[in-house]
């Protein structure tokens, strides 16, 4: 069904795949608007966002193309919107009015730029077009330069505002635009990958406001409540649900430098798993120090009696940690056994003879410390990841969790595990009001549990041909 | 859908007159039925809150809630507030009560005074003010109490107006705001959201909380003297606001008939606004006034009687 009809899906095919809005231009006119029905809102930048050479231009996640035929479309930027004029006759400089044969697309009142078409200077936005005969005196908003414009020169005139959004989601076009012409809004191309696979979840301000509908009012177990209330444990659940019910999908892509750190996400609030990836593309995880080395909050100066030392700010003066300069200049097989290079140090074990004559008889392996992928450990105190030294310049993949609230696109929730939120913003309500009998309390204590229970077995992705696959590998065959 | 004035009067007049108890004048029944309409008015908001409390019944005309919602939808109402740094102010008419007058001119004469126009109305509503249909500025005129002076003094001869009205209309827009309702913002294509009302000792709170603070999805706003303080302060338009309005009061006008007695007038009188369900209690109510000021202790307690046992059926 290309239409939306009347179900939870409101974009069309058009405006889901190719990210677009196409109109048919209804009337000859100037300032007609548009209004985009994009699940996604339309954002623009500021100053002059319309104009690819503004800053505020890279802000948008929407661009305005038209077309006459909707075949061939043009983006409405100000360059597109330029039409030639003739110089009538060289123009003065230090002041600032210019004569040009008269054009009458050209008039006053800040709308359009005087350029050279060959340059693209801009010499200023017209004022004023009084027409002389066959020619138009532009008044320009500010002087020409010493030099003028010389006889002969190329001039063209450009639309200074192509098109605005001056409400939230509704496109103005000031130009005039024929009738049964086109405009088309398009998202760019993050903008429409953000939106991709939307349906999938719900969006939290949805979520908040179905349970005001459904489970607040008159004759229900919750009369009245107050929509912030709502919000909070909407989005304390969401946070609680992100630690150990939801997928992880934030994953970071990042390559360790020399210095061995990197610097923690942002938007982070604990890991899943951090690998490398090798020439194949495969990942191969990187395990926590745990109990091999850990690095200090505090390293303090210390004086002869073991005293910190404190600086001129009445503080304790703090020197350069030696635990991790020591961790960092390791090498990390003398951890993990994978060879020998000096007899006399505690992987004495290791020694080649002892090592021969042991082979395949490593009794007393500590699997968590014999692996050469390398270790990771974090730094709280400065906020970020060391890796060993093995790593170095390797490209490593950090899975993490966020807790659904760093960015409006996270505040969303998968769709599987939507009833368990509602009973958990329930429950948290019912449980934080006065004279609610205990029972019911309990009531909806357990069902959130339930739901919640039920939301992550549904999120846990349990594929029964997946495990089939899996236990034919170990020779056990399960019949279905 | 209205009660008529008249027929309340004449019935008020009809059971007062009965074994020669007393008469109400017109201005004495303006007053009290002014008065009984308000009283009437006002206790749908606090039956409305019992009433939602109770379980109802979903068969049709049986609902009380929806009974008296439908009493209360009369007076519902909406407007824009207008924006002045930092608060909205309340939409103060709805545009619904208005008193109006006409008042012939006289060549020569300048100053002319109201007859069914009252002074608190002049004062406490918007006023308007037209010459032979044409709407006057504010230097036209001048209004002190209940007498408009005209700035130039009409002239005989054949009009148009401004400068020799035949007839002067006024049009009173009485501020009637009542009760504020709900209040939303909507900007642009965005779905229109509903703002919370919150205290000020909630508000430092919510401000300070970053999982409650407000945003243009989830508005909220403080209501303190008749402004609204509406938060993130971003929002200065897009601002609309349901209230209920004040019913407008009633009016049994007339003019004086041959042998100068009361002849009713449909066109100048107001009738009452309330639901038509209420003409019962309304002339009763008006009946136990007219028993104190006939002094009727028959009256006040007959119509008390009827009065509480039509409220113990509505309730119980």
């Amino acid at each position: 069904m290309p239409i939306p009809n009347g179900g939870l899906i409101t974009e069309t095919n058009r405006q889901y795949y190719a990210g677009d809005q196409q109109f048919t231009v209804p009337a000859t006119a100037v300032n007609q608007s548009f209004t985009s029905t994009f699940d996604t809102d339309l954002i623009v930048g500021t100053g002059s966002y319309w104009d690819p050479g503004s800053l505020g231009y890279n802000v948008n996640n929407v661009k305005v193309f038209t077309s006459v035929n909707a075949q061939v479309w043009t983006e409405l930027t100000p360059v597109s919107t330029d039409f030639s004029v003739t110089l009538n006759a060289a123009a003065n400089g230090n002041q600032p009015v210019v004569g040009i044969v008269a054009n009458a697309n050209v008039v006053g009142g800040n709308i359009y730029a005087l350029i050279n078409a060959t340059s693209g200077l801009v010499y200023g936005t017209i004022v004023t077009s009084v027409n002389n005969g066959g020619v138009d005196t532009l008044t320009l908003n500010q002087n020409l330069a010493a030099i003028g414009i010389v006889a002969g020169t190329l001039l063209s005139v450009r639309r200074i505002i192509t098109w605005q959004m001056l409400t939230p989601n509704i496109i103005t076009i000031s130009e005039s635009l024929n009738i049964n012409t086109y405009v088309k809004i398009q998202l760019t191309e993050s903008a429409r990958e953000d939106n991709f696979g939307s349906y999938e979840y719900t969006r939290l301000k949805d979520v908040i406001d179905n349970f005001l509908i459904a489970y607040v009012g008159a004759g229900k177990l919750i009369p009245s409540v107050k929509r912030t209330d709502v919000i909070f444990h909407a989005r304390r659940g969401l946070q609680e649900f992100s630690y150990d019910t939801l997928k992880s999908i934030k994953s970071s892509e990042l390559t360790i430098p020399p210095s061995l750190s990197l610097t923690i996400p942002q938007d982070y609030v604990n890991y899943v798993r951090l690998s490398y990836v090798d020439n194949l593309g495969v990942l191969h995880i990187i395990y926590p120090t745990n109990n091999l080395n850990q690095s200090p909050y505090y390293t303090f100066a210390q004086d002869d009696l073991g005293n910190p030392i404190q600086d001129s700010s009445e503080s304790n003066a703090e020197v350069t940690s030696q635990t991790n300069a020591t961790w960092n200049s390791n090498n990390p097989r003398q951890i993990s056994g994978g060879y020998v290079n000096n007899l006399n140090n505690a992987n004495a074990v290791f020694d080649q003879s002892v090592y021969s004559g042991a082979l395949g008889q490593r009794y007393g392996m500590d699997p968590q410390t014999s692996q050469t992928n390398g270790w990771f450990k974090i730094d709280e105190r400065k906020g970020t990841f060391s890796f060993t030294s093995n790593l170095a310049n390797k490209l490593i993949l950090l899975q993490y969790i966020s807790d659904g609230n760093a960015y409006d696109l996270d505040a969303r929730i998968p769709k599987l595990a939507e009833d368990a939120l509602y009973s958990h913003i329930a429950h948290a309500i019912l449980a934080t009001s006065a004279n609610t009998q205990e029972y019911i309390v309990q009531r909806y204590k357990k069902e959130r549990s339930a739901k919640l229970r039920n939301a992550k077995i549904r999120l846990s992705n349990i594929k029964l041909d997946q495990i089939i696959q899996v236990m034919r590998g170990k020779s056990k065959w399960l019949k279905f | 859908m209205a009660i008529n004035v008249n027929t309340v009067y004449q019935t008020v007049l009809l059971i007062l007159n009965k074994e020669q108890r007393g008469y109400m004048t017109p201005l004495e029944f303006n007053k009290i039925g002014t008065q009984t309409q308000l009283e009437i008015f006002e206790t749908y908001f606090e039956s409305l809150n019992q009433q939602i409390r109770i379980p109802q019944t979903n068969v049709d005309y049986a609902d009380r809630v929806l009974n008296l919602d439908e009493k209360i939808s009369i007076f519902k109402t909406s407007g824009i507030p207008t924006y002045t740094a930092p608060s909205f102010s309340l939409p103060s008419e709805s545009g619904l009560a208005q008193s109006t007058e006409t008042i012939p001119t006289v060549a020569g004469t300048v100053a002319y005074t109201f007859s069914s126009i009252t002074a608190n109305e002049l004062s406490s509503g918007t006023v308007q003010v037209f010459f032979d249909g044409v709407l006057q500025p504010t230097t036209a005129y001048s209004i002190t109490g209940t007498i408009i002076t005209l700035t130039v003094s009409p002239v005989a001869g054949t009009p148009p107006a401004p400068n020799t009205p035949a007839s002067v209309f006024v049009v009173v827009t009485l501020d009637d705001f009542y009760r504020l309702g709900t209040v939303t913002y909507q900007s642009g294509a965005l779905d229109a959201q509903e703002l919370e009302r919150v205290t000020r000792s909630e508000l430092y709170h919510l401000l300070s909380s970053k999982l409650t603070k407000p945003t243009t999805h989830y508005p909220i706003y403080l209501y303190e003297n008749k402004r609204l303080l509406v938060y993130p302060t971003t929002i200065t338009n897009g601002i609309t606001v349901d209230y209920i309005r004040k019913p407008a009061d009633p009016l049994w006008n007339f003019t004086l008939g041959t042998s100068n007695q009361y002849v009713y007038s449909p066109n100048t009188s107001i009738n009452f606004e309330l639901h038509d369900a209420e003409q019962t209690e309304l002339i009763l109510k008006i009946l136990l006034y007219a028993g104190v000021v006939v002094k009727s202790p028959e009256i006040i307690q007959v119509a008390a009687q009827q009065v509480a046992q039509e409220n113990q059926n509505q309730k119980s």
